[in-house]
């Protein structure tokens, strides 16, 4: 598929990822483009490179090669990064949502939240103003003063929503955000996912939740062995595959 | 020799005691950090040097390391540390005990999740920023218990200082034994220090639960 089928500017460009760990190669030559008010969800089995890819993405992995750009600005060009401050300064245009939350304990809800934009140059008031207007957008208006360990996982992972956005991201990336839930607290984190996305929200989802990914994205990429095996709108890949491997995995997760 | 004259006559030696326990905490708790931080550093030439320091200072005795301060000068380069025995005791109490801090600070910091640094970098938090306010307060808290016990042990090691002849509290009380003939002033000695221990005890108590806010 070309850009004519997905018009819009790119937030992300990624070109040609390479990335190897100690000589097993986790990803080969990847290469995917996010528009902006687009969302992007990313499917394949266990080990098949995703969290590999949004980890080079956001810098927390050094990718061996290739290109990454955030409105078309090199952050890393031919496998070379940036210099420390120009990464810090990208890292303002991406939040990371981590499958385990990854809340700071020993900070209540809105400390969580609203500690990072001040580290950007926010006023301590303006971030806790905007931290509570996130928080009441969650679902979690008055849990303000509450530490993570106080909170179900459901509103954890919210609450690491809400971090991210709090530094105004151009784009959000979820790792897997609903896999460490009961399967009864899925709902209400995969609802706000979806709210984001109608309010245009550029996102990048890593999911196995396949209705999820089918109803909220643009496009969906289909990953194994490190390579993208298929992508597409996600009638075509999720409900029409063309490859072999897709459908394996589509029927197996059916089941 | 009355139990009570005896008591008093300690007790004179208890503010040296005091003071080997104190300044060695003093010097001993950010020394800890600093043999932590090299011990864990990338560098493999300062960690391994310094995980050879750390073994030996675990591996010997302290009342060795003791004499080695005190007297090995003196026999090496023919001067002593200082006239104040004060001072090469708290330079052997703050480096042994620098070791074993050391150790409880490394486990404490490799203790945390690797989710925690990943936060904070994606958050834009600089490593210094990561560590100190990140990383650093939840380690306190987890090796919060393993430090009241080294500081328990810490009170009851100050006897050691009786072998270089520091007038602290159980040297005074081991030459009273000495010349009256006596048991007693072990027994003074067994009361003072489980009466310090109650109170660090205490004092230890209210820290662990003032970090228990959180979980
Ligand atoms: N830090 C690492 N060191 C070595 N191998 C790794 C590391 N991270 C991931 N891998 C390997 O890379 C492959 C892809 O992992 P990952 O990106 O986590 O897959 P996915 O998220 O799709 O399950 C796996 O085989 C995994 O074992
Ligand atoms: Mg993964």
């Amino acid at each position: 598929m070309t850009q004519e089928t997905r018009p819009g500017t790119p937030v992300l460009e990624l070109r040609n990822i390479e990335k190897s760990f100690s000589g097993s190669t986790v990803l080969r030559d990847i290469s995917v483009t996010v528009n902006r008010g687009n969302v992007v969800s990313i499917i394949g089995p266990s080990g098949s490179g995703k969290s590999t890819l949004l980890r080079c993405a956001s810098f927390l992995e050094t990718a061996d090669g290739g290109d990454i750009l955030y409105d078309g600005e090199y952050a890393m060009q031919g496998g070379r990064y940036a210099d420390k401050d120009m990464l810090w300064n990208f890292r303002s245009r991406f939040g990371l949502v981590f499958q385990n939350f990854n809340l700071f304990p020993h900070y209540s809800v809105l400390k969580n939240i609203s500690e990072p934009p001040t580290l950007r140059g926010v006023s301590k008031a303006e971030a806790e103003e905007k931290a509570r207007l996130l928080l009441g957008k969650m679902g979690l208006s008055g849990r303000e003063n509450a530490y993570p360990y106080q909170l179900s996982g459901g509103q954890q992972q919210r609450v690491a929503i809400a971090r991210a956005l709090a530094l105004e991201p151009e784009i959000l990336y979820f790792d897997e955000p609903t896999s460490a839930l009961d399967p009864e607290l899925t709902g209400e984190v995969l609802k706000v996912i979806r709210q984001l996305a109608d309010e245009k929200m550029t996102m990048v989802i890593v999911t196995h939740e396949m209705a999820f990914a089918r109803a909220v994205s643009e496009w969906v990429v289909f990953m194994d062995g490190g390579v993208i095996v298929e992508e597409g709108p996600p009638d075509l890949v999720l409900q029409n595959p063309e490859m072999e491997r897709t459908r394996q995995f589509l029927t197996n997760y059916e089941k | 020799m009355s139990f009570f004259s005896m008591m008093l006559k300690m007790s004179e030696g208890l503010s040296k005691t005091c003071a080997i326990f104190f300044l060695t905490l003093l010097f001993s708790l950010p020394l800890g950090m600093l043999v932590a931080l090299m011990r864990m550093s990338r560098n493999r030439f300062i960690s391994t040097v310094t995980r050879g320091i750390i073994s030996v200072l675990r591996g010997t005795p302290l009342m060795l390391q003791l004499l080695a301060v005190t007297y090995g000068p003196y026999y090496l380069f023919g001067f002593s540390v200082s006239r104040n025995k004060l001072i090469p005791v708290v330079i052997a109490f703050a480096i042994n005990y620098a070791a074993y801090f050391a150790e409880i600070y490394r486990g404490g910091i490799e203790s945390i999740p690797k989710g925690q640094y990943e936060a904070a970098q994606v958050l834009g938090y600089s490593r210094l920023r990561t560590f100190l306010r990140i990383i650093l307060p939840q380690v306190v808290k987890r090796i919060m218990p393993s430090i009241t016990n080294e500081v328990v042990t810490l009170v009851k090691d100050t006897s050691i200082a009786f072998t270089v002849s520091y007038q602290e509290m159980f040297t005074i009380g081991k030459q009273i034994a000495n010349s009256q003939t006596s048991f007693l002033p072990f027994v003074v000695a067994g009361i003072f220090y489980f009466a310090f221990n109650a109170i660090v005890d205490f004092g230890m108590g209210r820290v662990e639960k003032r970090l228990n806010y959180y979980r």
